[in-house]
């Protein structure tokens, strides 16, 4: 299958980031439409959708939007951006805000009206400075227009939006921490259902909240121009998985880049519209972000992208950001690596997370190094027993799951390191593949 | 501090037990009801659960209507998990114990281990927890994480970091209870640690508590590190007698020294907690200048005198029954101790000079703001600050004062919302949670008080006599602010934020001014007006019980006012000063430090004939003393201590008295014997027995009803006992 190209439709069309740009393609008559209907009819058509959210739990989008009290009693209720886009391998979001900041707007106000919130947040990843000041202008534009702000299209209804820029910890990016860093706290999660209220209750200052992702909010416009049904045709041949979605493609492709599929395409098809593998033959793939199982090539082209498809070759879709891997990777570095990157961004509020984290990396930094003992596959594989489900939010599962999977599915490659102290893929390609910081940690 | 939203009950499993909980409360709190235990280390009861720690993971379940169970994928920690109908709770499964020995693993990789040397070995959560849930052995190789050692974060806290185990209670206490936010994480995942802000001083009225709630040994009293084993410590049942408050304490000794403080739960009084003058202000037991023995002068020397020779000197230089004998006593000694140093002075020596008020003002004992006088200066429990809907906290250090009410108001303030109007000339502690902070220009306190009465009238929200509304009235807001630098603004503001239920707070230190009078009789009319509690509280461990027990030169302990009353503290030392009187009997204390005129006092101490000095140290009073006694300190003692609130809690003898000290009853109760006025007490319950019958408030109070929490005394009735006399 190729490219379905719904939200990145006009990405590459500068003329798209103005306002007259984006009206001229039918930019916000689904928000003109929005308007004029019931705020439930708004939640229907987003079911009707099947839309999931796309940040990389797959949680149904209208059940957060449908759980926000009907009657406003609260002060506030507040719509929430998620646009602090730190899974490695991901890029899709920092696309999204550069290239169609209006969709986002449009997409949050419908989100807005139909959830009676008075106020947005975006909260941006720090790093993202060209994405913050693309959606700046956008929004000061929007505000000229009279589409944000007070009485929006003489409807009565009125909604501001602000951009808050994170500081660069990746766990703002787990949505309970994101609210708890915009409210000025450390960013460390809170409490969640069933030990606290859920955020359509009590979230960001403990007002009703709804939040999703970039992409998710970007759907919006166009469920409601064509409505749910036609919406949920797209990625039909699925289980329960419907529309686009967004692959950040990388590692060893000819092509890397962002590529928006229906959901039904196979994982293989993505790989070739990505240019194919570079370098060598593939060798293994982690289809959704770096904390997703990492899979053989065999299962690369039997994994079909859908949430519950992927399930079947025990990994996931993620946040979507497929990264492929030639044969000369070496498997234990990158899980090294991987574990690098976990045991530096755990918050630390947790006891598993914060300990099991840097443990694993002091053992695979030891294995590394050619100092690995006998007992440590099992030693790691008992960590991340300990860790998974253990961890108070998903940071400390996310850490766990790569090197269960590499384990599981590379065991061989990790035998061989530790035995002889060396990669089994000991060839030239490999050695220039790490980055040069890389090398030097490893002396 | 589990939230419960209501008295709903709902049926919780726990074990395959049914059992009925209230809604909401936490699971670790309901497996209590069975006898079982959930162990933690974050969950702390008196602050916000947080999970952190997950020592407390328990299985859980839903019962399905088919009645069989669909458990939860995950392990739920049972800290933060509020109990819900057909919820199915295993703390016993396998998995429940995997987990437990997984996260102790974890928690024990990066800890140095050093129990050996650590001051929490042998009563440390970690090692427990260890003992009876963790893994025997370490599979860790690698190297251990390496922190700061032994870092002071003040006088009274030192920090080693290496044994933390980032549980946040320490930061949760300093957030959440004492409310100065002193310590906060920094960095981030392994590398987190507590800290202050740029590690400069840990400045808090209750730092000591974090001592107690860590769970391991990384914060450790500066004052107790490497003094004791856990094991080789005593400890027994005390109250502190460092404020008013009356706060129940351990103390931990060892050969018969002090060696450390802890708190003590007592709900009415302190909960668990203690201020910092409390838990690290009892070093002076085990003081180089404690007496011990009784010294009489002989010509320009102090002798080693036994007891006897000290009492005869005593008999042989005051006369007894001429009146010429002048007693001053401090608030520290016991209630027994008191009442029988006043019934010595009017029985023995003839003399009612007796004042235990040290203030440059005193009231006189009918005054109706007197402390433990009269009931219109109702006392509010210190429990009751949770539940006020607003406050004003008028001249006093309260965090200092009345560390206690603090921590209680904040309390409310947290929980309910209480609103705070504090009016001080200084900075304070409550301006985190107040309302409103009003700074004053110092020494003008009546005419604040005056702004605040004109600002009530003028809302209407205060009812006054008429005269009194006359005089305010004829007042302005801008002569008012010409004094005192407050402007109509904030008296206005101040008047619309105390409504509701509300207690007005200030203390006996007021006074201490040259106004203080007038000062606390406007803000009763303010306080009363506005149908306010209002408290003007005892500074001294055991003031309350010397105003009930009749330590007054005007009032007799049951209550009868004295037709021609004795001296008061001033006259007392201006008598001795011009040779009026030819005794003083100093009570405990430093009258020179103390008093607020100083030369007041040393001219007393130079003219008197004869100074008796009965302490426990030895100070510079003490050096103009013909005799001196040497007294018990409080926990060396048997007693009871009246606190700020009127709650009579009980002393027992902790530790030994020093040399040849003796319990101030004693000495007291001797007097009364060698002089023949009295049959010999032998223990103080017989000198309590003796109280119960003559002081109407102290009717109900044996030792026996003293366990727990004490006995809260009635109102102070003196009016039914004047209606009676009358």
């Amino acid at each position: 299958m190729a490219e379905y190209k719904l939200l990145f439709e006009h990405s590459h069309d500068p003329n798209f980031r103005t306002l007259a740009g984006y009206q001229g393609t039918g930019g916000f008559e689904a928000l003109k439409k929005a308007l004029g209907m019931e705020r439930q009819a708004i939640i229907d058509e987003i079911k009707a959708s099947g839309l999931r959210g796309r940040g990389g739990a797959g949680f149904p989008t209208w059940i957060k939007w449908n759980g926000i009290p009907k009657e406003k009693t609260a002060p506030h209720h507040y719509i929430l951006c998620n646009a602090d886009e730190g899974e490695p391998g991901t890029f899709k979001d920092k696309q999204l805000l550069e290239t169609t900041p209006f969709l986002l707007i449009e997409g949050m106000t419908i989100a807005g009206f139909a959830t009676k919130a008075d106020v947005g947040y975006v909260y941006i990843r720090g790093e993202f400075i060209d994405a913050a000041k693309a959606l700046r202008s956008a929004i000061d534009e929007a505000y000229a227009a009279g589409l944000l702000g007070k009485n929006i299209l003489g409807s009565g209804f009125d909604f501001d939006l602000h951009i808050h820029l994170g500081a660069g910890s990746y766990e703002c990016g787990e949505e309970s921490a994101l609210m708890s860093s915009l409210m000025g706290e450390r960013g460390m999660p809170r409490l969640k259902f069933p030990h606290a209220p859920l955020p359509t209750i009590a979230g960001l200052f403990d007002f009703p909240t709804v939040i999703n992702n970039v992409e998710t909010y970007c759907c919006a416009p166009f469920i409601l121009n064509k409505g749910g049904n036609w919406y949920a045709t797209l990625g039909a041949s699925t289980k329960n998985s419907r529309g686009t979605k967004i692959f950040s493609v990388s590692g060893h492709v000819n092509k890397p880049g962002n590529f928006e599929v229906e959901f039904g395409t196979p994982l293989r098809d993505l790989l070739e519209m990505a240019g194919g593998v570079k370098g060598g033959k593939l060798k293994a793939c982690v289809p959704g972000g770096s904390s997703v199982p990492i899979i053989t090539a065999a299962d690369v082209d039997k994994a079909i992208i859908g949430y519950e498809e992927m399930a079947e070759v025990k990994s996931m879709v993620g946040s979507g950001a497929s990264m492929f891997l030639n044969e000369h990777t070496c498997i234990v570095s990158f899980i090294w690596r991987t574990a690098m990157f976990y045991a530096m961004e755990s918050c630390g509020k947790c006891t598993p997370c914060r300990e099991g984290t840097k443990w694993m990396l002091q053992i695979m930094e030891r294995i590394v190094q050619g100092n690995g003992q006998k007992g440590d596959m099992d030693l790691l594989l008992d960590i991340t027993k300990q860790l998974d489900g253990r961890s108070f939010c998903g940071l400390g599962d996310a850490a766990a799951w790569p090197v269960a999977a590499a384990l599981r599915v590379f065991p061989e490659e990790f035998e061989y390191y530790i035995e002889h102290g060396k990669s089994m893929v000991q060839t030239a390609e490999s050695k220039n593949l790490m980055p040069v910081e890389h090398q030097l940690a490893l002396r | 501090m589990a939230a419960l939203e209501s008295q709903e009950m709902v049926t919780i499993t726990v074990n395959d037990v049914d059992l009925q909980v209230p809604k909401g409360e936490l699971i670790v709190e309901s497996v209590k009801r069975l006898g079982l235990e959930i162990p933690i280390f974050c969950y702390h009861p008196r602050m916000k659960p947080v999970g952190m720690c997950r020592m407390c993971l328990v299985e859980v379940g839903f019962k399905q209507q088919d009645g069989t169970v669909r458990k939860m994928p995950k392990p739920q920690a049972g800290c933060t998990l509020p109990a819900d109908n057909n919820m199915v709770i295993y703390t016993d499964s396998e998995m429940v114990h995997r987990d437990r020995k997984g996260v102790l693993e974890f928690l024990l990789i990066n800890h140095p281990l050093d129990c050996p040397i650590c001051d929490r070995g042998g009563e440390c959560p970690l090692q427990n927890n260890t003992l009876f849930y963790g893994p025997s052995t370490s599979r860790f190789t690698e190297v251990k994480r390496h922190a700061l050692k032994a870092f002071p974060l003040s006088k009274y806290v030192t920090l080693d970091l290496e044994r933390c185990i980032q549980c946040g209670r320490c930061v949760r206490f300093t957030e959440e209870i004492s409310g100065d936010s002193q310590l906060a994480f920094r960095f981030r995942g392994a590398s987190m640690q507590p800290s202050t802000f740029q590690m400069h001083e840990f400045e808090s009225k209750f730092s000591g508590n974090v001592i107690e709630i860590c769970p391991v040994g990384a914060l450790t009293s500066s004052r107790y590190r490497f003094r004791a084993r856990p094991w080789d410590l005593a400890t027994r049942p005390a109250i502190c007698t460092n404020c008013s408050n009356g706060c129940n304490i351990w103390f931990d000794y060892r050969a018969g020294k002090m060696v450390r403080i802890n708190g003590r739960t007592n709900e009415a009084v302190n909960e668990e907690w203690t201020c910092d003058r409390g838990k690290f202000g009892h070093d002076w037991y085990n003081s180089e200048r404690r007496l011990k023995q009784p010294m009489l002068r002989k010509g320009d020397k102090m002798v080693p005198v036994s007891w006897a020779e000290a009492y005869e000197a005593i008999l042989q230089a005051c006369p007894p029954s001429a009146g010429k004998m002048g007693g001053l006593v401090a608030g520290t000694v016991s209630n027994e101790g008191l009442y029988l140093f006043q019934k010595m002075l009017r029985e023995v020596f003839g003399s009612n000079h007796v004042d235990y008020r040290w203030t440059r003002n005193r009231l006189s004992s009918s005054h109706p703001l007197s402390v433990g006088a009269n009931p219109s200066n109702k006392l509010t429990p210190i429990a009751a600050y949770e539940l006020f809907d607003s406050a004003l906290i008028f001249a006093t250090a309260l965090a200092d004062e009345q560390p206690m009410i603090y921590l209680r108001l904040r309390k409310g303030w947290s929980s309910k919302g209480t609103k705070v109007v504090v009016f001080a000339d200084r900075p304070v502690e409550e301006k985190g949670f107040a309302a409103l902070t009003v700074h004053y220009r110092p020494g003008s306190e009546d005419h604040v008080a005056e702004g605040l009465l004109k600002a009530g009238l003028a809302a209407g929200k205060v009812m006054v006599p008429g005269e009194v509304r006359e005089k305010i009235e004829a007042l302005s807001f801008d002569r008012i602010a010409s004094f005192c630098d407050v402007t109509e603004g904030q008296f206005r503001q101040a008047v619309d934020l105390l409504s509701g239920t509300g207690v007005v707070v200030s203390s006996q230190s007021l006074l201490d001014l040259p106004e203080g009078v007038k000062t606390l009789e406007i803000l009763a009319d303010f306080s009363n007006g506005l149908g306010f509690d209002f408290n003007c509280y005892a500074l001294g461990a055991n003031d309350e019980g010397a105003a009930r027990l009749g330590v007054l030169p005007d009032r007799l302990p049951n209550g009868r006012p004295l037709a021609e009353p004795g001296l008061d503290t001033a006259g007392i030392l201006d008598a001795a000063a011009r040779a009026r009187i030819s005794a003083l009997w100093v009570v405990e204390g430093d009258p020179i430090s103390r008093y607020h005129e100083k030369g007041d006092v040393v001219l007393a101490l130079e003219n008197v004939d004869f100074l008796i000095y009965q302490g426990t140290l030895a100070n510079e009073t003490a050096n103009y003393a013909s005799v001196i006694l040497p007294m018990e300190a409080p926990a060396e003692q048997e007693g009871t201590y009246t606190n700020v609130e009127g709650r009579v809690q009980r002393m027992i003898q902790v530790v030994q008295e020093p040399g040849d000290a003796k319990q101030a009853w004693r000495i007291f109760g001797e007097i009364l014997l060698r002089s023949g006025h009295s049959k010999p007490y032998f223990s103080a319950s017989e000198v309590m027995e003796e109280i119960a019958q003559v002081v109407p408030s102290f009717g109900e109070v044996t030792y026996d009803r003293l366990e727990g929490e004490g006995l809260h005394l009635p109102l102070a009735t003196s009016t039914d006992v004047l209606s009676e006399v009358n």
